[in-house]
């Protein structure tokens, strides 16, 4: 059941309730909602917190109050969808340990048990996606291009998408790997660069002028690839992709190329610069 | 603004990393820094240094930036210490982690010496306040 105020939402589900929190929370609507915390005392909570960057002391002393309550139950109280806006106004407030976080309903609940009704409305989490498609590798591209225009100021445009064949080679200088690992699939993303197109961002990045590769910098391609998977790490998993984080590798050498442990179809994408090229490999399995 | 001869803790398991924070900070005016290479090995050092800020990365392998946050947290002696920890993975469930392991401030990588100074002069502000509430 789902009951409608003016600053707020309540979702009665099968045993736990959804409270959505809008952005003006008012004193009328904290009237309101005073009068039917005793019907959710017997539920677990959670509270969506959706772009809220602050809550109204009257607001929270109830929250926290309701929070007493359930917890009578042996339930709980925790809150999803926290900004780090909200965070940080917390700590602030000192409210920093009062409550309990979870990434969405699903991770809420994950200690109770319950199942996750159907048509559970707006409390209906993401499903795990699976799969080498353009939702997949967008982020990528987008997060190389930032990554390396904040890191070295180079601006760097991506060519067209293909499928590696058994017959292209596409050797690099110097490579990063980084596994991609989450319950739906595994794989990798390797980011290869040309010698000259990995001095010239090194140099930029260090501010100095960079003359070869050596083990002074290499490890820089491991960074440049921790640093884009990271950003399209945090896309996809608000996405619903579930990946894991992991520790990126190092390969260098003239001309070497790689075989991929994961048998899935491998997407290339090329990237150019006005001092050389770079390329992405993409490899997926489930 | 953190004093310039504050003594600072670089920790990345990457020397390139490393070499480009140092260089941001040493543009910044800072002078007294220390490098180390994970959490172990910045544990060792925390031990003797004295350290006015430690700047960590959060994904090293051996002992992870977060792991070394909470042992500074959990020694009486060092639980003061500023601490900002580096990620290239701001999820909203990391940072409620690294808040709640008592992190005084994160970096999104990569990040620009304009981005660095504002993040320092947020986290001597809140330690400041901190620090008179007590």
């Amino acid at each position: 059941m789902t009951e409608s105020k003016s600053c707020y939402t309540i979702d009665k589900l099968e045993g736990y309730a959804v409270l959505q929190l809008g952005l003006k929370l008012n004193i009328s609507g904290r009237k309101e909602f005073e009068k039917e915390i005793e019907g959710l005392a017997n539920l677990y909570l959670i509270v969506n917190c959706h772009l809220l960057t602050s809550i109204p002391n009257d607001w929270i002393r109830l929250i926290v109050r309701l929070q007493q309550l359930v917890k009578k139950s042996n339930k709980f109280l925790k809150m999803i969808n926290v900004t780090p806006g909200l965070i940080a106004f917390f700590k602030g407030e000192g409210l920093d340990t009062t409550f309990k976080y979870a990434t969405d309903i699903k991770d809420a609940l994950v200690d109770t048990g319950l199942a996750l009704p159907a048509q559970a409305g707006t409390a209906q989490t993401a499903p795990v996606k699976k799969g080498l498609d353009t939702d997949f590798i967008n982020p990528f591209l987008a997060a190389a291009a930032n990554v390396i225009q904040v890191s070295s100021n180079i601006t760097s445009l991506a060519g067209d998408i293909f499928i590696k064949q058994n017959t292209d080679v596409l050797p690099g200088d110097v490579s990063g790997v980084i596994g991609i690992v989450s319950e739906a699939f595994v794989g990798s993303v390797i980011i290869s660069f040309p010698e000259k197109t990995f001095l010239k961002i090194m140099s930029n990045m260090l501010g100095e002028d960079v003359k070869e590769i050596n083990q002074e910098i290499v490890d820089g391609a491991a960074e440049l690839t921790n640093m884009i998977f990271g950003q399209a790490k945090v896309v996809l998993n608000n996405k619903g992709y579930g990946i894991k984080s992991a520790i990126p590798s190092v390969i260098s050498g003239n001309n070497h190329s790689f075989s991929t442990l994961t048998k899935g179809p491998i997407v290339v994408v090329p990237f150019n610069t006005e001092y050389g090229g770079f390329f992405i490999e993409i490899c997926l399995s489930n | 603004m953190f004093d310039p001869n504050t003594k600072i803790l670089i920790v990345d398991d990457m020397l390139t990393m490393r070499k480009i924070v140092k260089k941001i900070f040493r543009d910044l005016g800072f002078t007294n820094i220390t490098e180390a290479h994970d959490g172990k090995d910045a544990w060792e050092k925390v031990q003797t240094g004295n350290f006015g800020l430690i700047m960590s990365d959060w994904n090293m392998p051996v002992c992870s930036g977060l792991d070394f946050l909470k042992m500074v947290r959990s020694d009486k002696n060092l639980a003061k210490t500023p601490f900002i920890l580096v990620t290239a993975e701001a999820e909203q469930h990391q940072v409620a982690e690294a808040i709640k392991s008592g992190v005084d401030n994160y970096v999104v990588k990569p990040f620009s010496q304009e981005a660095l100074k504002l993040k320092l002069e947020a986290t001597h502000k809140k330690i400041t306040i901190r620090n008179s509430a007590q």
